[in-house]
């Protein structure tokens, strides 16, 4: 005799709503839910910070406070500061960005033959981004400072005391903030490049070469376009991280002088954590938010239509 | 406003007037409640007083303060708990945060609203946003339970102390701003007489900022390493200069209704002034910070500088070429309706203020009490490394305070302590002030004219006027305004 079922009405009222789900479905939610409360819950904060004035000095909690709309965004429009350290913030990622590559496609191109020293040469130049990012800034903010080195250096070659502030000079104090970027995060790119390097099809290169092409002319009709993908790649992440530059900002100049070297992250910094401008922030974030997106998308699909 | 300045002190006076006749007329109360109720609580045995009260609030339990603390200033705070430890048998122990983050703990602390101290000695300016914050507790009603009628008596500057009329601390600090000149150039006679020919007035100690202009480019040779200053051109420092420059000329920082008159004529003037005075500061003027500027100043090779108490406290150690070698000033003022107006400018200091999150807020204020007694403070202000100035009247006859600092420059910081214009306590302060300084420096580094600078900071503070509440904010203004030095208010427009 068979053992009578439970009730089929049991089943499907207990089990009804699993059941309905995909297998693979089932397994992956938990983590997407998890995932997405843990992107989303913030995300809709910032939103609601961003129509509100509010700051812990108000002495009222955040979901109390009194919204005002679109004031922040309207303020922020006619802020010269934040509008400023936008700019900066462009114009240091394109600096930085474009020398990295450059500097990193040279080194990726010295290392692409085997030779002696190359693995020892190879663990020195990514020593830089193994360094903690504040501890590299404050080496440059002593490189760069009155007394140090570099004008020591400077006062040996002109021969009489060379006494310049790198870091107190509207125009140059951007130029080691920008140096130390660039020291610490070329070999990240000069490891990219080179990957992508090593990994090109070699048969092409061959027909290439034995088909008479000179070296710059291989390099350009057939490396570099067949690199682009990953140089898209590397320039994405590289433009992101630098987009966020903080540390050597912080640590040589902290935006001065006369916000001169502010970028949007020390702007940023300032007015949620010095003055506590949490709605203004948020609101500034929002925009920020949207001009890097829109800018990565733009490199993005410039990478799929060379990929 | 002033309520808590005015009435609420007479309204003490009058609480503790009846106290003590209700202890005389009934000893074993008085036997019972201590040497408080002994002797009549004054300024004089305030320490007594507090401690006293502290115990009786103790008694029976074990507590223990925490003080969230500046870092540097250990040297005057201990010796004034170890006391407070052995008067009272409540331990104290300290957290210290660096002295440029100790506001935004505090601050902090009113989201987190952890208890992880019950005192904590902000810098003076920023007491009106962390009152704001809900983080400090209003002490009127501890301050009439337990403060003397004459305990603020020979405070020489208590304005700081007041948000809206209400008491949120006690100043521990007389950070008023000095100036300091190289005596030996001043007294050379060479000097004083090719000065005088050149300019048509002697070579002293300037009264007003035009002399002290005059005189830095007079002596600013850097080819012979002297230099006319080293007055600080770094962002965070350059504000105070330009503050003191303004007022000099008679004006408010804002209108009655809040309009910013910094860029008014005067404003734009002392801008220019400033700028101008830059090319005669040595080359550091621009990058160096305070400890900097000490060092700098001490090698003997500029004629001014400005500073405060601690400046003093270096400049008179052996680490200075300048021992002995200085003379002493108040902030030069200007020439306003044709007379000589002097504005000294109280810019900084540090006021303890107890935490609303703390579970013993009348333990707290009975420290604060006890530490800035005329006794206990007297103590604090005599560590020479610590940067506590003299505040109280009584601090400028102690024979210790009077080495450290030198008789002929404590003779011009009481008088400076006497007159010195309030600090902008005002809410987002920090903000009001953070544009002026981007701005400034902006002008002297020559990125912005001083017209655009000054513009541009005053439709900031439009902003963050607007954002911060325009009526409450007027009527702190209002009071901030009452409270500048009576012979200054008449004068400024």
């Amino acid at each position: 005799m068979f053992e009578q079922p439970a009730s089929p009405s049991l089943v499907s009222r207990s089990w009804g709503f699993r059941l309905r789900l995909p297998f693979n479905v089932a397994l992956v939610l938990p983590a997407q839910l998890i995932i997405l409360a843990v992107a989303l819950a913030p995300a809709v904060i910032v939103v609601w910070l961003a129509l509100t004035d509010w700051q812990p000095t108000d002495a009222i909690p955040w979901y109390q406070a009194e919204t005002v709309w679109f004031w922040n965004f309207y303020d922020l429009w006619y802020d010269e500061r934040f509008v400023n350290a936008v700019l900066r913030t462009f114009f240091v990622v394109g600096v930085c960005v474009a020398v990295e590559l450059v500097l990193a496609l040279g080194l990726a191109l010295l290392f692409l033959e085997d030779w002696r020293w190359k693995k020892i040469a190879v663990s020195v130049i990514i020593l830089p981004m193994m360094i903690i990012p504040v501890d590299a800034a404050n080496a440059f903010f002593m490189l760069f400072n009155e007394h140090g080195p570099i004008n020591h250096l400077v006062s040996l070659a002109l021969g009489h005391p060379f006494e310049f502030s790198w870091l107190s000079h509207p125009t140059w104090a951007m130029v080691p903030i920008m140096l130390c970027e660039i020291w610490q995060w070329t070999p990240l790119m000069f490891l990219l490049v080179l990957t992508g390097l090593i990994a090109l099809p070699q048969n092409q290169i061959r027909a290439a070469v034995m088909l008479g092409a000179s070296p710059p002319r291989i390099f350009f009709k057939l490396v570099l376009p067949l690199l682009l993908p990953v140089l898209g790649v590397a320039v994405l992440i590289r433009c992101i991280e630098t987009f966020k530059i903080f540390d050597p900002v912080y640590m040589l100049t902290r935006g001065q002088p006369g916000g001169a070297t502010e970028t949007i992250s020390m702007y940023m910094y300032n007015g949620a954590f010095v003055y506590f401008r949490m709605g203004y922030i948020a609101a500034a974030a929002l925009i920020v938010l949207i001009l890097v997106v829109a800018t990565c998308l733009g490199l993005a699909k410039s990478v799929q239509q060379h990929g | 406003m002033e309520n808590r300045m005015r009435d609420g002190q007479s309204r003490r006076k009058f609480l503790l007037t009846g106290a003590a006749g209700l202890a005389a007329a009934s000893a074993p109360a008085a036997l019972l409640s201590g040497l408080a109720f002994a002797e009549p609580a004054t300024a004089a045995n305030a320490h007594v007083v507090a401690a006293e009260a502290a115990k009786k609030l103790a008694v029976g339990r074990s507590v223990k303060l925490t003080i969230l603390e500046p870092s540097g200033s250990l040297g005057n705070i201990k010796p004034v708990a170890d006391k407070w430890t052995a008067d009272t048998g409540i331990a104290v122990e300290f957290v210290e945060v660096p002295l440029g983050e100790i506001n935004q703990k505090v601050l902090l602390e009113a989201v987190s609203r952890s208890g992880s101290f019950d005192l904590a000695l902000p810098a003076t300016f920023g007491v009106p946003d962390l009152a704001e914050s809900g983080i400090l507790v209003n002490l009127d009603k501890y301050a009439e339970l337990h403060e003397p009628p004459d305990f603020q008596k020979d405070v020489l500057y208590t304005i700081g102390d007041y948000y809206k009329g209400s008491l949120y601390g006690y100043e521990t600090d007389g950070d008023t701003y000095l100036m300091f000149y190289n005596k030996p150039w001043l007294e050379n006679v060479d000097e004083q007489k090719a000065f005088a020919d050149k300019l048509g007035y002697p070579l002293k100690v300037p009264d007003t900022w035009e002399e002290l202009d005059a005189m830095m480019a007079f002596f600013h040779q850097p080819e012979k390493n002297m230099f006319g200053g080293t007055l600080f051109r770094t962002q965070y420092f350059i504000a105070w200069e330009w503050w003191g420059r303004f007022h000099a000329k008679g004006f408010y920082p804002l209108a009655d209704d809040l309009t910013p008159q910094i860029n008014n004529p005067a404003g734009v003037a002392a801008l220019e002034e400033l700028i101008a005075a830059s090319k005669h500061q040595y080359a550091g003027a621009k990058s160096n910070g305070l400890f900097e500027n000490f060092e700098a100043y001490g090698q003997g090779t500029a004629f001014a500088n400005i500073g405060w108490g601690g400046t003093q406290k270096y400049l008179n150690s052996e680490k200075s070429k300048l021992k002995g070698k200085l003379a002493f000033g108040l902030m030069p003022g200007g020439k306003a309706g044709g007379e000589l107006l002097r504005a000294p400018y109280f810019n900084w200091g540090w006021n303890y203020v107890v935490s609303s999150v703390s579970h013993e807020p009348e333990i707290g204020y009975l420290f604060s009490l006890y530490a800035t007694s005329p006794a206990m403070s007297t103590i604090a202000v005599r560590d020479v490394d610590g940067y506590f100035d003299p505040f109280r009247g009584v601090h400028y006859e102690d024979p210790q305070i009077r080495e450290v600092y030198t008789p002929e420059f404590l003779e011009v910081h009481k008088v400076s302590m006497q007159n010195s214009i309030p600090d902008f306590y005002m809410k987002g302060q920090g903000e009001y002030f953070d544009e002026l300084r981007v701005n400034l420096t902006a002008a002297d580094a020559g990125t912005k004219t001083a017209k655009q600078a000054l513009d541009d900071t005053a439709h900031s503070w439009e902003r963050i006027t607007r954002r911060v509440g325009a009526r409450s904010q007027k009527v702190q203004w209002a009071f901030l305004k009452s409270n500048y030095p009576e012979a200054i208010r008449g004068r400024l427009k």
